[in-house]
Parts: C-alpha cells; sequence; structure tokens
C-alpha cells in the first residue's frame, strides 16, 4: 500500500539546540586485530562509572579510529588510565572542546540537514573538530571557544520549534 | 558480573556506505558532498568525521541501499573531491541502534569484545542522546542480533524494531 504525505518546510525545523562544554576529547586509532581485546577493556569494572557525551568510530587502515568525548576529569583519567593499559602509540587529546546537537521533526527521514548544518558552519569560519549523524541526530564538536557562535550560526538557518 | 540493562534494539534497512579519505580538512568536503546529496534528495543515514592530527582524514556516511549509484555518480564527479582523496564503498550494510542506555563505553565495549569473538565487523559507530548505533554487514545482522540478545538484559519479549515504512521523497514539492 503506498500512502501519499505532504509535508513541507521553508526552513528546516529543530526542536531547539543543546549545548555541553568543558569537555575533553580523546581520540585514538586500534588495530583491528586487538579489537576484541579493546572491547573488554572498555566494558570492564574500571569504566562502569566512565559517563561519555559523545563516541565515534571509524573502520580505518585494517583498525578503528575511535573519538571520545567526555567531562573533564572523566576524560583525563580515562585518557590516564587507556595510556597505562593499552600502551597507546598513537592518540591526541583536545581540552577544552564543546558539543552541540539537535534534532527535529522528520529527522532522518528527509535530506538537506546535514547539508545545512556544514554548510552554515563553514561559511561562519567555525570548525567542526568531530561529528556524527545518527538515529536522527546531529552531534558537532567544537572548540569551546565556537560553542556560541555556532549555535548562533545554526539558529539562523534552522528554525527552532519548541 | 551481570549483564547490562538495555531498553531495546532498532535494525536499519539495508544502507551502503562511503568512506572518503584524504590529506585535506574535511569540512568543506563535507559540507559539498551533503549539498550535492542534498539536491539528489538523497537522505545521510549515519554520517561521521573527524579532523586527523597527522595521517589521513576520514569521513564516513551511509545512504540506503537504493541509492548507491547516485551517491557513487556524486562522489565520481569531477570537482566534488579534491584529486587527492579517494573513496572506497562498501554495499549492504546495516546499522544496529542500541536504547537507551547507561553507559554508552561499557555498550561499546560489550559489542566490540563479542561481535569480535564471532568475526562480525564494527565500521561505525556514533552516540546521540539516548542511543548509540554500529555498522556492520546486513548479512550478519541476526547473528550480531543473537550476541545481543545473549549479552544484555532485555526487556521481557523484546522484539527488535525492524522499519516497516519505507519514505521516497517525490521530486515534486507542492504547496497551498
Amino acid at each position: 500500500m503506498e500512502t501519499i504525505a505532504v509535508y513541507w518546510e521553508s526552513k528546516i525545523k529543530t526542536y531547539g539546540f543543546n549545548k555541553i562544554d568543558n569537555l575533553f576529547l580523546l581520540e585514538f586509532y586500534y588495530p583491528a586485530t586487538k579489537t576484541t581485546e579493546l572491547g573488554k577493556i572498555l566494558s570492564n569494572d574500571n569504566f562502569q562509572d566512565t559517563k561519555t557525551k559523545f563516541i565515534a568510530a571509524q573502520e580505518s587502515n585494517n583498525g578503528i579510529s575511535l573519538v571520545f568525548c567526555l567531562p573533564e576529569k572523566e576524560g583525563r583519567d580515562f585518557h590516564n588510565s587507556l595510556k597505562k593499559i593499552l600502551s597507546l602509540n598513537s592518540y591526541r587529546y583536545l581540552y577544552p572542546v564543546g558539543i552541540l546537537f539537535f534534532h527535529g521533526p522528520h529527522f532522518g527521514d528527509r535530506y538537506g540537514i546535514a547539508d545545512a548544518a556544514f554548510s552554515s558552519l563553514l561559511e561562519a569560519d567555525i570548525k567542526i573538530i568531530s561529528s556524527g549523524c545518527s538515529s536522527a541526530s546531529v552531534f558537532l564538536v567544537v572548540a569551546e571557544d565556537d560553542l556560541s557562535r555556532a549555535e548562533e550560526v545554526l539558529g539562523k538557518a534552522f528554525d527552532s520549534v519548541q | 558480573m551481570d549483564r547490562l540493562k538495555i531498553g531495546g534494539l532498532k535494525l536499519s534497512v539495508i544502507l551502503c556506505q562511503f568512506e572518503l579519505k584524504g590529506p585535506d580538512p574535511p569540512q568543506k568536503i563535507v559540507s559539498t558532498v551533503s549539498k550535492a546529496l542534498a539536491a539528489e534528495k538523497i537522505n545521510i543515514e549515519f554520517l561521521t568525521y573527524h579532523s586527523k592530527k597527522g595521517g589521513d582524514y576520514q569521513i564516513s556516511i551511509c545512504v540506503t541501499q537504493d541509492k548507491f549509484y547516485s551517491t557513487s555518480n556524486i562522489f565520481q564527479k569531477k570537482g566534488y573531491l579534491p584529486v587527492s582523496w579517494e573513496v572506497r564503498s562498501r554495499e549492504k550494510i546495516g546499522m544496529v541502534t542500541i536504547f537507551p542506555y547507561h553507559s554508552a563505553l561499557a555498550i561499546l565495549g560489550v559489542i566490540m569484545a563479542t561481535w569480535g569473538e564471532n568475526s562480525i565487523p564494527v565500521y561505525g559507530v556514533a552516540t546521540s542522546l539516548s542511543a548509540i548505533s554500529f555498522l556492520t554487514d546486513f548479512q550478519a545482522i541476526d547473528k550480531a542480533v543473537e550476541i545481543i540478545q545473549g549479552s544484555f538484559q532485555l526487556p521481557d519479549n523484546h522484539a527488535p524494531l525492524k522499519p516497516e515504512l519505507h519514505y521516497y521523497q517525490s521530486t515534486v514539492s507542492k504547496k497551498d
């Protein structure tokens, strides 16, 4: 059965923007042959109370490249623990960063959202450090100094409905 | 150790993945590519990217499998990507979304460990406010779900949510 629905927005609607500041970003690469080992480490009791605000990962060069954003203290503790356990060779951390995230009606079912978000921030010369778009939501990691301006820019690109 | 509690699972339709890799900062490329996809009315189902220090940058984009050829054509068009960038595609993948969660980190760990032990690949991960999504081979999804059901504590009688509605966006816009 086919049902035709008409939905038209002159400007893409969102339910508003959410910000999290004072975050610590840790990024590292881990070889594919050891991802099972990494999984066991991340799921062990040492990290049961570690609350991440954002995670993204991509398969990369026969391994996996992971990004974690956490509150500052938890981020530094997580970083120090992993350095000891995993003897990380290739990693970097950034502090302070912030996250701007949002979702809206029909996000996940329609096109044009990434274009509106990424293009408007590019035009405003705001660098996106990392991003993850899934489950009808958009997460953007930017330098903390850019967080309020990024919200302002996106506020003009999207229509916020409460 | 007690199994972690999760609220449920959601599975995607069949997707395909494009991995764009190159030496230039990716923000302009993501903007150009997402604009080109929007112009063709192609919805991005999943996207991750980050600016790496040293080495190549990588962008991962998933669209529905039926948009594979139109998306490939966009990436092959001259001018969308710098010459130094390469595109690798992967057909017939699926997304498993787990929600809600208390510790995304622990869920990530359990999935990496248990899927890894069963040779189920993880091609990408992204969290949202109340969920964590994993990309893997579509043909491995049933096995992946079985492992999740054995590794986490799910509500009684829970069955994974499968998409029943398919949204197709018309090229015709109507207004009153």
